[in-house]
């Protein structure tokens, strides 16, 4: 004798097995969208760290603003125009070098003698 | 049963070797049969007619078995898209030989359904709410059938997660055993198993609504 709360499964079963629905066009749309969004993820290249560097800097631009900068720094350094060295005289006063030793005191020395 | 498509027939043809061998530098004949695995890898490999073609090939298949599960169209087609989507993100790392891909959809939707189905415990959603009954009896007759597998869904809703994955993809996908036990890595004898008990708790979850559902005992 079969249960009849069975048949009523079996014919539940049944009814959900013949729900075979077709994916509408949007929902292919959404799936081939989805495809392509990780297909042109997976193309772009990783970036390097020096890829993030420039990135973090703001790009190609900031970073030739950084070197022009940098380069401008190091020849006032080396090669300082007469206005910058005035300003620093009179900012830091005159550099004035004072030595311990006369080189004649260092350099003349007659060497040790021996024993 | 009508789904002869549940398990693409692809899979069980004999690949052409060139395509097996070199799938990015080669495009298929599509008279000529190519597995699930190589449209994948030609797929990972950046070619956009595999997905077109496994999309044709995979998605009715996936849509169904969520609408089965969940009776719910709207929510049917968001897991449809997203088990395709976790397709398309592991396409990178599919090992060819591993697994049959239509094997690791079956358990991806299958588990994406059961995370709905629990979200489902406890709430009611519009779904379940009655709607004016109509006159026209084929209007009447759909919405009993709806009324019918929403309530299936609803108490497979109330089973063990593992439960319902095995009584799904066994009475409403209709796999065998060893298929089931081979989706859901376990043994054949857990799936009789989990079914069974699945089954009986089935009944018994549906048995107060039987007058309800437009059963009757005779």
């Amino acid at each position: 004798m079969t249960d009849p709360n069975d048949d009523m499964l079996d014919d539940l079963f049944g009814q959900a097995r013949n729900v075979a629905p077709e994916p509408s066009e949007a929902l292919v749309a959404r799936v081939l969208a989805d495809a392509a969004a990780v297909r042109h993820a997976a193309a772009t290249p990783k970036p390097t760290l020096l890829d993030r560097f420039f990135d973090m800097i703001g790009g190609w631009p900031a970073a030739g603003g950084l070197v022009a900068a940098t380069l401008g720094g190091l020849w006032i350094g080396v090669a300082p125009p007469a206005s910058v060295e005035d300003f620093t005289a009179a900012m830091l006063g005159e550099q004035v070098a004072v030595g311990i030793l006369s080189s004649d005191t260092v350099f003349d020395m007659d060497p040790l003698a021996d024993g | 049963m009508a789904e002869g498509g549940l398990w693409p027939s692809a899979i069980y043809t004999r690949r052409p070797r060139a395509v097996a061998k070199h799938p990015m530098n080669t495009t298929w004949d599509p008279k000529v049969s190519v597995s699930d695995a190589d449209l994948l890898l030609a797929f990972a490999q950046g070619n956009g007619q595999a997905a077109r073609e496994l999309t044709q090939r995979l998605l009715p298949r996936v849509l169904a078995q969520a609408t089965r599960m969940l009776a719910n169209p709207t929510e049917a087609e968001d897991v449809a898209q997203e088990a395709m989507l976790r397709l398309w993100k592991i396409a990178p790392d599919w090992r060819a030989g591993t697994a049959q891909v239509s094997t690791w959809l079956y358990q991806v939707t299958a588990n994406l359904c059961t995370d709905r189905l629990r979200r489902r415990r406890g709430g009611v959603s519009l779904d379940q709410v009655a709607e004016p009954p109509d006159e026209t009896p084929s209007v009447a007759a759909r919405m009993q059938t709806q009324t019918r597998l929403r309530a299936l869904s609803d108490a497979l809703a109330e089973l063990p997660e593992r439960q319902a994955t095995a009584v799904s993809l066994r009475h409403l996908e209709g796999l065998s055993n060893p298929e089931i036990a081979q989706i859901m890595d376990i043994s054949v004898r857990s799936v009789e198993s989990l079914t069974a008990r699945g089954k009986r708790a089935l009944a018994a979850i549906l048995a107060g609504r039987k007058a309800e559902l437009g059963y009757h005992d005779d």
